[in-house]
């Protein structure tokens, strides 16, 4: 029998504040344990909690960025459980009125995987396991949490890792968070079961928790997939049970089984009061969503004429698509800034961080003044590109290494003395070309273009060519 | 109706332990207060949109860093302390 996969996703998000959900420390990452604290992270008694005004805001503009609709009224919740790594025995989360519900996120085939809801919550405190006890930091107490809920609408690895990447494309847009899930500012639970093909009544699921990465993702949910369908087709059943995922043996194994389920006795937070957000203040916060990557994407392929690739590739991370799009403004044929930053300047951005800081020298008027000059016809490919290498460098613009005589192109006659001069000096070349060795040309071309450093058009220079040898 | 698996299951979750010659009282006990409790339920609902509770809303902190207290302030009250971090028992 056929299986499908039949996945939903919660995903942790930290966001980007200053300071905690509920308190005034800040969120920095890094620091020495338990010196991001105070009475109020650390659940010490008599203490208040006060809600941080940016945590709600860009809670509503992760909704808003993913098709949700902002509840106007909303509140904190206590989700109850006794651990180490919440010092008030309880989360302040949200329950049964999460700011944002009901939206989606399209993947490029068009597919819409919906968002059940987005609600706030304070992180909890990290422990470190060693000799036997349990070290307790709580400098990412507090930290603030969007947590997005999926619908199982994901069917394959393929599908998760994309819809995972969109959710982080879009959260880093917006400016709500870094998502680094190497640094666990973004984390996914993974709810995943099996059917036969063509079934339409959901198995039993599991629950794969704190996945960091988007490889590991996948990984996990195919070790786990195959694992239940194993478990089916030998007769057995699905146990509904938290999985962890080990990364170094690639497979799941259990946490915690069902008989202890946790009841989280969840209640209003008496110390918060209700949240009460108006029309006028959501669209304010719609209006400060940047149009997104897909649309991006959509538009770079419609408007400007990039292909899929390149306009993904672009639209994918912001600081590029903005220095693409001051770059390309005005200039004729926008896909030759395209293919500059996909080309040279990608090279020098390496891992996916580099790319998202977009640390280069060269600014993207620098980089419209040469592309400019290339429309113009005053300069030409070979000597662009090298010219830029030399931008991004150092920093400087075009016009530091090419000067006006570079750009007054070339007359005829010089044109003809040095494809004579060319003729003369490649004796070898010529024969060689006589001989039916068609490269042989190349060589004669190539001579002309660095005597004329880059200046000369090689294509005219090849019939010259062709007319004194021919 | 509270049954001894409830009251065995709070007891848990609270971390006490319950000799078998109490459940019975305090079985009892807690269904009386849980009763006591559902009069509540007897509350007309209508018109009331949802729990707020004081008719407030919207109590914000605007998002300005404050210095956090010193570590040493941080974990005086712990019972057990090693390398900057509360010590616990480890739990699974």
């Amino acid at each position: 029998m056929k299986y499908e996969m039949v996945a939903g996703f919660e995903t942790h998000i930290e966001l980007a504040t200053n300071t905690k959900i509920f308190c005034s420390c800040t969120t920095e990452f890094g620091a020495d344990s338990n010196t991001h604290c105070c009475p109020i992270c650390i659940g010490l008694p008599g203490t208040l909690p006060k809600l941080n005004r940016q945590v709600v805001k860009y809670a509503i503009m992760a909704g808003l960025a993913t098709n949700c609709e902002i509840a106007n009224i909303s509140k904190m919740d206590r989700k109850n459980y006794c651990y180490p790594d919440l010092p008030k025995a309880y989360q302040i989360s949200q329950y049964d009125k999460p700011l944002c519900e009901h939206g989606y996120v399209q993947l490029s085939s068009g597919k819409k995987i919906r968002l059940t809801r987005i609600h706030i919550e304070e992180d909890a405190g990290k422990l470190i396991h060693k000799r036997g006890d349990t070290y307790v930091d709580y400098n990412r107490g507090g930290v603030p949490l969007i947590e997005i809920v999926s619908e199982p609408d994901i069917r394959s690895v393929e599908e998760a890792k994309e819809y995972v990447e969109k959710l982080q494309q879009i959260m880093r847009y917006i400016g709500i968070s870094d998502c680094k899930m190497q640094e666990g500012s973004m984390r996914c639970d993974v709810n995943i079961s099996v059917r036969p093909e063509g079934s339409e009544e959901l198995g039993t699921r599991t629950e794969i928790k704190n996945m960091n990465s988007i490889t590991f993702i996948g990984k996990a949910m195919e070790y786990e997939f195959g694992r239940q369908v194993d478990l089916i087709e030998s007769g057995g059943k699905v146990e509904q049970q938290t999985l962890r995922y080990d990364d170094v043996t690639n497979t799941t194994s259990s946490m915690r089984g069902k008989e202890d389920a946790n009841d989280y006795r969840y209640f209003r937070d008496p110390d918060l009061v209700t949240i009460s957000v108006t029309d006028e203040e959501i669209d304010e916060l719609r209006a400060k969503i940047p149009e997104l990557p897909a649309q991006k994407k959509e538009r770079y392929v419609n408007e400007l004429g990039l292909n899929e690739k390149d306009a993904q590739n672009i639209a994918k991370y912001r600081n590029i698509a903005e220095f693409f799009e001051s770059a390309s403004d005005g200039v004729k044929n926008p896909k030759t800034v395209a293919n500059f930053i996909i080309g040279q300047i990608f090279r020098r951005l390496e891992t996916e961080s580099d790319k998202e800081e977009f640390n280069i020298a060269t600014t993207a008027e620098q980089l419209k003044e040469l592309v400019k000059l290339i429309d113009d016809g005053k300069l030409k490919n070979n000597l662009a590109k090298s010219t830029l290498e030399k931008m991004l460098d150092t920093g400087k613009g075009v016009r530091e290494f090419v000067s006006e005589s570079d750009l007054a192109g070339m007359d005829e006659n010089t044109l003809n003395d040095l494809c004579q001069k060319a003729v003369e000096n490649n004796p070898k070349a010529v024969a060689d070309y006589k001989n039916g060795k068609q490269k042989a040309l190349k060589s004669i071309v190539g001579f002309v273009m660095k005597e004329s450093r880059g200046r000369a058009d090689a294509a005219a220079a090849e019939a010259k060519i062709l007319d004194l040898i021919g | 109706m509270v049954t001894h698996e409830d009251v065995l299951a709070i007891a848990r979750l609270s971390k006490l332990y319950i000799a078998e010659e109490e459940l019975d009282d305090l079985t009892k006990a807690m269904d009386d207060i849980i009763k006591f409790a559902d009069t509540i339920n007897n509350a007309s609902e209508e018109g009331v949109e949802f729990d707020n509770i004081n008719n407030l809303s919207n109590a914000f902190r605007e998002d300005e860093v404050v210095p956090s207290y010193d570590r040493e302030e941080i974990l005086k009250n712990a019972n057990d302390i090693d390398e900057g971090h509360f010590l616990v028992r480890k739990r699974v």
